[in-house]
């Protein structure tokens, strides 16, 4: 069954088929015909291929003139993000500082004051001496540095009584410029490395409450230039210090080349009749070097040399001259001994040469390094000094001295001694007795 | 001429005694020298002045120095120890520069010095 009704089904089929499909057999196109339309469609196709071309161009042309809106849209952007930076370069420069530390972390004061309480014998004990020396440091990048050093002093009574005086002192005001790890260039009102002393006496440092005696032989400042500097010897922390120096040098106090006219700390500005400082021909010339060798932390000697010499006198006949041998030596950080060996020698119109001379030897130990179990010893250090002095007009002066630090803390100190003074001056008393409170900050 | 001086004899005394002190100290040290050492940062206006500085080695200089060693080396010398802690490290900077000059130390020890003192100074 289901067989003979496919059967019908495709004979149906084929006769639709049959009747739907057109006759082509039956249509006739003549030669000509054919022909023309042939070159029709040849004609057809070069036009199209001619167009393609065309379009080809044109879309070469497009891409060519995209590719240069594509530059120019580029330089357009970067000439406005340089002009964005130009401007704000030209914005930040000024606020670009110097280095890291602002203009408040560049400047410090430091410093250091004492209370002197004197009894000298025969006299009434007193409050001497209120000493007030702040230092300036101004610090400008990583080499430049000013540093300036004043001295306020109260003397005698209080400001409204009799004869009490205030002193204001320019210590020291340099600029130093590194000019390199081994070499600095100062300037201004130096600090001398005459001996050692000049340069390492703030209150503060100060062993005892009152300076060698020598040490007044020799200038503690000079108006000039300096060059001064360490080199390392090897790597064991040894090293090489030097400085040379030309400043206007010691002056005549009353312009004659009379002995008792010597000025050591003159010569260091405009006179009061208008004529500049130096009132001698030629500058004078100083250097010290010096050789410091530590064997382990806080051992260590340093021995140094120093010298200056140059005239003295308005009509710069006579040569001021001065040497200093000095020392300092560490065993630990309890024991320390220092000393200086002075002279200086001048000529002079009425006395010739004098011959001056004087040294300290000072040493201390600090209580601490024995180890007891007493926290008020461990706070105390004794101290005991040596010093003498020719001044070369007839004076020998010798003086002992013995006392104690007590360390409040390790910048604020109560020093108390005892000096013996054995002088050929009739007019010096022969014992006194100090104490001082000294601070550092 | 000659006249007794009974304060002289004391003062001789005192000197004498320092001097010896001095002398013996260095053989206390070198007993001590082998005790541990604290590494504990010094502490501001520390009342006693340390026998020993806290980061210091005192074994013999042989090595290169490291800023603790310079520090402990130098800053004791001229005066009291000033520890990292008592100034914050700008004013550090500032200081080193004024140390540096007056005391004669080398660019290149400076610079370990005052990194030293700034990364110990806690500000
Ligand atoms: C060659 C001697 C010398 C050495 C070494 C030395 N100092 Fe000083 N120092 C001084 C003198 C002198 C002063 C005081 C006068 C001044 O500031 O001009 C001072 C002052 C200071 C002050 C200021 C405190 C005050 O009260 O005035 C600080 C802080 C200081 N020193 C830290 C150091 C440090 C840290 C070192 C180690 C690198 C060091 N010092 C090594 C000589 C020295």
């Amino acid at each position: 069954m289901i067989k003979s009704r496919s059967i019908f089904g495709l004979v149906a089929a084929g006769c639709a088929l049959g009747l739907a499909c057109p006759q082509p057999s039956r249509a006739v196109v003549s030669d000509e015909d054919f022909n023309a339309l042939k070159t029709l469609v040849q004609q057809m196709n070069g036009k199209l291929q001619s167009l393609e071309q065309t379009n080809l161009q044109d879309q070469r042309v497009i891409q060519q003139l995209q590719q240069k809106l594509t530059e120019t849209q580029r330089t357009a952007v970067e000439a406005q993000q340089n002009s964005i930076a130009t401007a704000q370069a030209q914005a930040a420069a000024p606020r670009v500082p110097l280095d890291e530390a602002t203009v408040n972390h560049n400047f410090q004061i430091l410093g250091d004051a004492e209370i002197q309480y004197n009894k000298t014998d025969h006299q009434n004990g007193a409050f001497l001496l209120a000493d007030f020396a702040p230092i300036f440091l101004y610090r400008g990048g990583e080499n430049i540095l000013f540093e300036a050093g004043f001295d306020f002093g109260l003397q005698n009574n209080s400001p409204n009584g009799g004869g009490y005086t205030t002193t204001v002192n320019l210590s020291f005001a340099q600029l130093d410029y590194v000019l390199n790890d081994y070499l600095t260039l100062c300037a201004g009102d130096l600090v001398l490395p005459l001996g050692t002393y000049s340069e390492r006496s703030a209150g503060w440092l100060n062993k005892f409450p009152d300076n060698p005696l020598a040490v007044d032989l020799v200038p503690g400042t000079g108006v000039g230039a300096e060059l001064r500097g360490a080199l390392p010897l090897g790597e064991t922390g040894k090293l090489l210090n030097y400085s040379i120096y030309g400043v206007n040098g010691p002056g005549s106090a009353n312009g004659t080349g009379n002995a008792g006219a010597l000025d050591l700390g003159g010569n260091v500005g405009i006179t009061s009749g208008g004529s500049t400082a130096n009132t001698h021909g030629n500058l004078v010339g100083g250097a010290r070097v010096a050789f410091f060798t530590p064997f382990k932390p806080h051992y260590d000697l340093e021995v140094g040399l120093s010298g200056q010499s140059g005239e003295w006198d308005d009509a710069g006949k006579h040569l001021w001259s001065a040497g200093v041998l000095d020392a300092a030596l560490h065993l630990g950080a309890n024991f320390e001994a220092k000393g200086e060996y002075i002279i200086s020698r001048y000529g002079s119109d009425d006395l010739g040469q004098i011959h001056q001379q004087g040294w300290f030897l000072q040493a201390g130990y600090k209580l601490a390094g024995l180890n007891l179990n007493l926290p008020a010893l461990n706070n105390l250090e004794l101290v005991a000094r040596y010093d003498s002095m020719r001044d070369g007009l007839g004076t020998h002066t010798r003086r002992y001295t013995a006392g104690y630090i007590y360390y409040l803390t390790s910048a604020l100190l109560f020093e108390g001694d005892y000096e013996i003074i054995r002088s050929s001056d009739p007019a010096q008393p022969t014992s006194q007795f100090i104490l001082q409170m000294s601070y550092g900050f | 001429m000659k006249k007794i001086h009974p304060q002289k004899n004391f003062v001789a005394l005192t000197l004498a005694a320092v001097l010896v002190a001095g002398l013996i100290s260095p053989l206390t040290f070198r007993v001590r020298a082998e005790e541990p050492k604290t590494t504990a940062p010094a502490t501001t206006n520390s009342v006693t002045p340390s026998a020993v500085s806290p980061t210091a080695s005192t074994s013999a200089l042989h090595k290169k120095l490291t800023g603790a060693e310079l520090y402990s080396i130098h800053c004791n010398r001229c005066h009291p120890e000033r520890f990292p802690t008592e100034r914050t490290a700008a004013q550090w900077k500032t200081i080193m520069l004024h140390m540096q000059v007056r005391a004669g130390i080398p660019g290149k020890q400076s610079r370990l010095i005052l990194q030293y003192l700034q990364e110990n100074s806690g500000r």
